[in-house]
């Protein structure tokens, strides 16, 4: 599980639901949950929070695409590859620390990626949990 | 309302404990006592049950005074009305199981309450068995049937499911809602299954060094933090297996396995065995009808 520490920094609601920007040092993450401030005492602006991410959530981009729904988008560089036969891990050091991301070799291969290359790495808004 | 007020000082396998135990339970309440091994929830019992008279305390049950120190009362345990079920059957082997029910039977005990227990346990073709030819399963039922017989304000279990396998725990787990219901019972239990616990209890006191250090709901306690996961459950992990770059951990929730899959630092301090929570996000799992 990728984990990161953050700020809340917005909070919209409608019904049960809750869209929710978290400042992560530059960078804003936005996860959309079914929680609400009144069912979870967590979720209060400039709360402290931990936004987590699985590994095989994580999609890898060569540029930063302007043209996708994606709305968690961190640059960073890939400083390690490990290469499975289907599957294949990534480090990817960023402006908020490490994240680790795994895609198929497929997928590294088609890219050609390496260490060192400059990267994006998106998460789904519904892909990203928020835990105190 | 049922107010326990018990000190002693416990000679344990690590030395001298005192154990210190203040706690009220309304009438009904299923209350599950948690903690390590030598936490001091088997002498708890046991000192409700008057089988162990603490240095100092008392025992309120519904306005009866079980024990009380100060004033030398002590009530023997067949004065008090308790039915208590342990690990270990503890059934008479000689005796078919309708006899090992009536020897639980008082002197002029209008004796329908067999009749009634072995109808709600269903034991009716077994009755005439021995315990030694009915499985663990057969065996603590008709045990809790036993504890039964004379009508007991309240069920003491210590750890009664744990020599069994899980489906056989899930059923047995059912009989005791039933007649902890069904005979408005306070029951204690003393369990380290996590997943029983959060089923049965209404609250869950965690015991350290003969303390309750917390007590509260049990789904409340267990978790570790509040999570946005709307798709949780407890389980125990069976296997962890690894897969090229990933692990996949195999996990027995009630009776299903469900497999996960984690990274080197998730798996990292787990083994076999441990209980865990596995979460995803409400937006993950897809949902079909059975037809």
């Amino acid at each position: 599980m990728n984990t990161l520490t953050g700020q809340i920094s917005t909070i919209e609601v409608n019904g049960s639901l809750a869209l929710i920007t978290t400042r992560v040092n530059d960078v804003f993450f936005t996860a959309i949950i079914v929680e609400t401030p009144e069912t979870a005492s967590y979720l209060k602006l400039g709360a402290t929070i931990k936004v987590l991410f699985k590994e095989t959530e994580v999609i890898i981009a060569t540029q930063t695409p302007e043209y996708l729904s994606l709305q968690n988008k961190v640059i960073g560089q890939v400083t390690q590859v490990d290469k499975g036969v289907l599957l294949s891990k990534l480090v990817i050091n960023t402006s908020v620390g490490d994240i680790v991301s795994v895609i198929t070799t497929k997928a590294v291969n088609q890219l050609g990626l390496t260490k060192g290359n400059h990267v994006t790495a998106m998460i789904k808004t519904n892909e990203i949990l928020l835990s105190e | 309302m049922i107010q326990l007020l018990l000190h002693k000082k416990l000679h344990t396998a690590k030395g001298m404990m005192p154990l210190d135990i203040d706690l009220a339970i309304t009438p009904g309440e299923f209350v599950t006592l948690y903690g390590a091994s030598g936490a001091g929830k088997t002498s708890t019992l046991r000192m409700i049950s008057g089988l162990l008279t603490p240095d100092n305390g008392k025992l309120v049950v519904n306005d009866v005074v079980w024990l009380d120190t100060s004033k030398k009362t002590n009530l023997k345990p067949q004065q008090r009305k308790l039915g208590f079920v342990f690990q270990d059957y503890a059934l008479f082997p000689n005796m078919s199981v309708l006899k090992n029910l009536e020897y639980a039977l008082e002197k002029h005990q209008d004796n329908s309450i067999i009749t009634e227990l072995i109808d709600m346990m269903e034991l009716g073709e077994l009755q005439h068995q021995k315990p030694s030819t009915l499985s663990g399963g057969q065996q603590q039922r008709v045990a809790l049937a036993r504890a039964l017989v004379q009508q007991p304000e309240i069920l003491l279990l210590d750890e009664p499911l744990s020599a069994l396998d899980t489906k056989m725990r899930i059923k047995l787990q059912d009989y005791i809602l039933k007649v902890h219901q069904k005979y408005k019972l306070t029951t204690i239990l003393v369990s380290h299954n996590i997943g029983e616990i959060i089923k049965l209890s209404d609250r869950v006191c965690l015991l350290e060094q003969g303390k309750i250090i917390k007590s509260g709901i049990p789904s409340t306690i267990f978790a570790t933090h509040q999570m946005s996961a709307k798709f949780q459950f407890t389980g125990e992990v069976l296997s962890i297996q690894k897969e090229e770059v990933v692990f996949i951990v195999t996990v027995l929730i009630g009776t299903n396995v469900v497999k996960v899959i984690a990274q080197e630092s998730e798996i990292a301090n787990l083994t076999t065995g441990d209980t865990v929570i596995v979460a995803s996000k409400a937006f993950n799992p897809v949902i079909q009808k059975v037809l």
